[in-house]
């Protein structure tokens, strides 16, 4: 057919106009897959801790010391004080306890022995207290019911090993999409530009008033050539999201894409590159030149771009600005894209939000075909 | 000769101005016809109203015999269209150009591409055909444009101005094309202000103003209405005031104007003026550097009936 002939003409006459933008996400997928995602490792903290111990090692004294060994890093000479001042300044120790003397006995009796510490200015310094006040107050709790040392020396151990089980739910390391969500955010970009670009100077070629009346004269049936070239627009939109689709795999790697979520970023791209063709298509009824067509790209693009994080993260952007973003369909492409990379779990809670903001993007597409058959229809009547 | 086109009572109005004004014509088979008219005078407007690209109020437009309308496409399979304005894709080569607007008729592959050699060859243009308008001269591009409308080969051809601002060889090249055009059998459409262009090309003349048609017929037809039988100009340097006043007695001779050392004669009768008027200069001894004759022309017709010039 004649009309696809001159429509792919017209694309590969205008194909370094899409190169730069695609260029440019291969880059930006590339460097991000190769950039290393800072992840949080968490373990357990052991405070430094010296112990001077006036009382006798025995009973409750003796669990006491034999708690804070457990729970804490005991070192040992510090007996010059001058050196364990230089220690605390230091922050090499944490805390300085001293055991009174009969601290097992009156602790016993329910009396409240005063347990002296000095501690360092960090932080560690006030969990190692943590750590002290803990066992004393279990202690002295149990103190006060008048059990014999020995009982209490027992039930403050079964009190302080009752420990909770905590067991990790998921194993899904979220980091790792992390990449794919920037680049198919970044995509946001990529595909505006791209799709404006070229259905708009296709389009613009077609519709300019010279052409428009060579085709009305001609043969075919002019609605007929608009859905051939409706038809094509569709062809390329879906070729070159296939592309960036594909880029994906070779940069972000199978193991991200070959997944649930690798699948989720596809399927949202793809709603977003249907709304990207009606918004060039919208903008083809405009954009009657090629200075036209460069001038919207680059606002419509780059604007949405910016204004809904694809290139600055959304929580870096002001509230009136991410208000302003929701009128727009990228935020809600974008949003999902965030949602799917925080996924730990499959179910209705987190599913039925990535959904919505398809079917809100989808929406925003039909939105676009009607304005846009409105808008070329009272173009196109004869005068 | 049967009627290509049928024009009966054509109305057609943008808000209160009235561009085309009851008219009524016809184009027989084979004809080139001139619509001649200046800047405005609704030829372009009555073209359109013919190709259904413009609703009118009222009239009748048939083409080969069937009413034309938007969806008539069996007429518009034999209908090529060159309009005023340049229109081709400048992303698609010579060649590729005429062959989307012939494929616009001709969907057989080996078919068109005879016909798009052929059309390159009536414009001229088989050595440019894998260049990219922009790298066209004007008259070139003019060129292309006539190739684009008339590589199908239609039995109708409507042009539309198609030598504004193009040089003279490009020019005489569309010329002698359209002529081949109407050897080969089609009838032609010639939309124009340039009375040169209708007076060797057009078989039949409609002079329009304001949307009506103020003369038609032949060229010796309507050259009969400009009422004058020659015009003389000679250009003289120095005309002495007393010898000026001396033309006027001249055997008939109606207009005599001297200015800036040219005398123009307008003479309403009479054979062998020329002659006459060599004759008396050489006897005065009127020296002078250029003298030529001219026939009337369809700018004087349209002068005479209008009382303007056609390019005003």
């Amino acid at each position: 057919m004649i009309v696809s002939k001159a429509f792919w003409k017209i694309v590969l006459k205008n194909i370094g106009a899409i190169i730069t933008p695609t260029i440019v996400l291969l880059m930006f997928g590339t460097i991000s897959a190769s950039s290393t995602v800072t992840t949080a490792q968490y373990e357990a903290c052991r405070p430094s801790i010296v112990i001077f111990n006036h009382d006798e090692n025995v009973g409750l004294t003796k669990h006491f010391v034999e708690y804070l060994k457990k729970n804490a890093e005991v070192k040992t000479g510090y007996e010059d004080n001058d050196r364990l001042k230089d220690a605390l300044f230091y922050e090499e120790v944490s805390v300085v306890v001293e055991i009174p003397e009969n601290f097992h006995k009156d602790m016993a009796l329910g009396h409240k022995p005063e347990i002296k510490m000095r501690s360092s200015a960090g932080y560690v310094a006030e969990l190692s207290k943590v750590v002290v006040r803990r066992y004393l107050s279990v202690a002295e709790g149990y103190a006060a019911t008048n059990l014999s040392e020995q009982a209490l020396v027992e039930k403050v151990d079964a009190a302080i090993t009752n420990d909770v089980e905590t067991e990790m739910k998921s194993a899904v390391d979220t980091s790792k999409f992390a990449k794919a969500s920037r680049y198919y955010s970044f995509a946001n970009y990529t595909i505006l530009s791209c799709f404006i670009t070229i259905i708009c100077l296709i389009m613009s070629s077609f519709n300019r008033e010279q052409i428009r009346k060579r085709n009305l004269v001609g043969a075919i049936d002019i609605k007929k050539m608009n859905r051939i070239l409706l038809k094509n627009c569709c062809v390329y939109a879906v070729g070159a999201w296939a592309f960036y689709v594909i880029v994906s795999f070779f940069t972000l790697g199978t193991d991200v894409m070959f997944t649930t979520q690798g699948l989720l970023y596809a399927a949202n791209s793809l709603v977003f590159a249907a709304v990207a063709t009606t918004i060039a298509y919208l903008v083809s009824i405009f954009a009657l030149s090629a200075g036209a067509v460069n001038g919207l790209q680059n606002v419509l693009a780059l604007g949405s771009s910016f204004l809904c994080g694809a290139f600055v993260p959304a929580e870096y952007l002001p509230e009136s600005v991410l208000a302003f973003a929701h009128v727009l369909p990228s935020y809600y492409y974008i949003d999902a894209n965030d949602r799917i990379m925080k996924i730990q779990q499959f179910d209705a809670d987190t599913l039925l939000p990535i959904f919505l903001e398809m079917i809100a993007v989808a929406g925003f597409a039909v939105a676009f075909v009607v304005l846009a058959n409105i808008i070329s229809k009272k173009r196109q009547k004869i005068a | 000769m049967k009627n290509v086109i049928d024009v009966k009572h054509l109305t057609k109005s943008y808000k209160s101005n009235k561009a085309v004004d009851d008219l009524s014509f016809a184009v027989k088979e084979g004809e080139i016809l001139g619509l001649l008219g200046p800047n405005g005078s609704g030829k372009s407007t009555t073209m359109n109203c013919i190709l259904s690209l413009l609703k009118f109020e009222a009239g009748e437009i048939k083409i080969f015999g069937k009413e034309m309308a938007p969806d008539a496409y069996d007429i518009k399979t034999k209908v090529g269209v060159v309009f005023q304005d340049v229109a081709v894709f400048d992303e698609l080569t010579v060649y590729e150009n005429i062959d989307y607007f012939c494929g616009l008729y001709v969907e057989d592959k080996a078919t068109r591409a005879q016909y798009v050699e052929d059309a390159l060859k009536l414009v001229g243009l088989e050595e440019n055909k894998s260049q990219y308008p922009k790298q066209l001269s004007g008259g070139l591009l003019r060129r292309l444009n006539i190739a684009c409308g008339i590589a199908h080969k239609p039995k109708l051809i409507f042009l539309d101005e198609p030598t504004v601002a193009v040089d003279p060889q490009s020019r005489n090249n569309i010329l002698e094309g359209i002529k081949k055009l109407r050897e080969d059998g089609a009838t032609v459409v010639y939309t124009t202000h340039y009375m040169e262009e209708v007076e060797i090309l057009c078989d039949r003349v409609i002079i329009l103003d304001h949307g009506k048609i103020i003369a038609s017929g032949t060229n010796d037809e309507l050259k009969a209405l400009a009422k004058i039988e020659e015009k003389v100009t000679i250009e003289i340097p120095d005309l002495a005031p007393e010898k000026l006043a001396g033309f006027d007695k001249i055997k008939n001779v109606s207009e005599v104007e001297y200015d800036n050392g040219i005398l123009k004669i307008v003479y309403r009768k009479g054979k062998n003026n020329l002659i006459d008027m060599m004759e008396y200069l050489k006897e005065n001894m009127i020296q002078y550097n250029k003298i030529f004759s001219e026939r009337p022309t369809l700018n004087d017709v349209f002068l005479e009936l209008t009382g303007k010039e056609l390019r005003d």
